[in-house]
């Protein structure tokens, strides 16, 4: 008896599957929610939404008022021939007279950098600058422990004051640091930085007593190297 | 707004940045162990996941949108590592639209390690900002890395909001399914 054959699948019945766009969406998973939160939207709002707290909230914030008479930035006159930028290797101004410089600190009193036959050590600071700001304790530190450096004037020049940038304004800075050196301030132009061949803070310059550069340097300084610095400064 | 305004915006934004990823680690780590955990896990990824890419492209906007307000409104100046960190964060925006737009969602795990590149410069900007020796003993006149402009909330600055808007980005896209 001849068995029966199950029916066989032909083209004409075999089942082709309909062809996919390559952007469908994909068949939903079936944990897939039916209604989707519309979370893109939502972040959105919350954003808003932080935006007008952010506004509320900072209303009155800013820059601490600085004291009527002080200034961060003032003219300066400077006479003679700059130094040469100090670089790697070699310092070119060694030996080089420094030019004399006068100006105010940020109350307006006169400060000047004079080649009056003093030894000197002169730092530059920004007050944006966290070396600085690492190195100005140092010095005060110093300061408090040791006292003044017999026959050596130290000084100080505040420059690179820029109200876009960090800690400012300098003369707050420095007087809760307790800096108690004379500070030139600088113009907006930092005259004085170029004539002192800035290359990076907090820069150091020693001078002797014929007013010539012994010794410059750049960066944070340790005790040791301070006084290293006043030594040849007062040994010429 | 203002920058004041503005940059208080941005932390809450890295606020909530970071307590999404963090909502997303302990999540990922405790469903290992706990079987209600790892339903809930299941179940937001079936809420997140279609939308993961385009979230992703809104962080990625809103952050590179940050940047731009902070140099170009605000003047801060961007250092070296700054533009390196935006390198990785301007292109997510248009390849996370495009994986988005393109339902793309196997590309998740590319543009998360894009991401991750970009977290990592943020890491090591943020420790030249707290170890300035790293970069150098002196600041760079000009614009050292070391520089903090902005510090909010008593940690966030611009590298840490950076890196708060990468591992966002890379938990979104990590979580992109279908």
């Amino acid at each position: 008896m001849p068995t029966t054959r199950p029916a066989q699948a032909t083209r004409s019945t075999r089942r082709t599957p309909a062809p996919r766009s390559r952007r469908s969406s994909p068949p939903p998973s079936p944990s897939r929610p039916a209604r989707r939160i519309p979370l893109v939207p939502i972040l959105f709002g919350v954003i808003g939404l932080f935006g007008v707290v952010a506004v509320v909230a900072s209303r009155g914030a800013g820059h601490d008022g600085v004291p009527a008479g002080v200034q961060q930035v003032r003219p300066v006159s400077v006479s003679g021939t700059a130094l040469p930028v100090l670089g790697d290797g070699a310092d070119p101004a060694e030996g080089v007279v420094i030019p004399e410089v006068d100006g105010k600190d940020f109350a307006g009193d006169p400060v000047a950098l004079r080649r009056d036959g003093v030894p000197k050590l002169i730092v530059f600071l920004a007050h944006w600058c966290p070396h600085c700001r690492n190195e100005v304790p140092v010095i005060t530190g110093w300061l408090a422990d040791k006292g003044a450096p017999e026959g050596v004037e130290l000084l100080s020049v505040s420059t690179a004051a820029s109200l876009d940038r960090p800690n400012y304004p300098p003369s707050t800075w420095l007087d809760q640091e307790g800096w108690t050196l004379p500070a030139l301030v600088d113009d907006a132009d930092g005259t004085v930085a170029r004539a002192y061949g800035l290359s990076a803070f907090p820069f150091f310059v020693a001078v002797d007593a014929q007013g010539e550069v012994v010794a410059r340097g750049s960066g944070e300084l340790d005790v040791e190297a301070l006084e290293h610095l006043i030594d040849r400064a007062r040994s010429g | 707004m203002d920058t004041e305004a503005a940059t208080l915006l941005f932390a809450f934004l890295a606020v909530s940045a970071e307590l999404a990823v963090l909502a997303a680690v302990v999540l990922a780590v405790a469903g290992r162990w706990s079987p209600t955990v790892a339903a809930w896990r299941r179940e937001l990824a079936t809420w997140v996941g279609p939308d993961a890419l385009r979230l992703a492209c809104v962080v990625a906007a809103v952050c590179t949108a940050g940047s731009l307000y902070l140099s170009e409104v605000a003047n801060f100046r961007p250092c070296f590592l700054c533009w390196v960190q935006r390198g990785f964060m301007y292109p997510l925006v248009l390849l996370l639209a495009i994986a988005a737009w393109r339902r793309a969602y196997r590309t998740g795990i590319v543009l998360a390690g894009v991401a991750v590149l970009g977290g990592t410069v943020s890491v090591y900007h943020i420790l030249v900002e707290r170890f300035p020796t790293l970069e150098s003993s002196a600041c760079d006149p000009t614009n050292p890395c070391s520089l903090i402009w902005v510090e909010r909330f008593g940690y966030l600055t611009i590298p840490t909001m950076a890196l708060s808007g990468f591992a966002l980005i890379a938990v979104l896209a990590l979580a992109a399914r279908p």
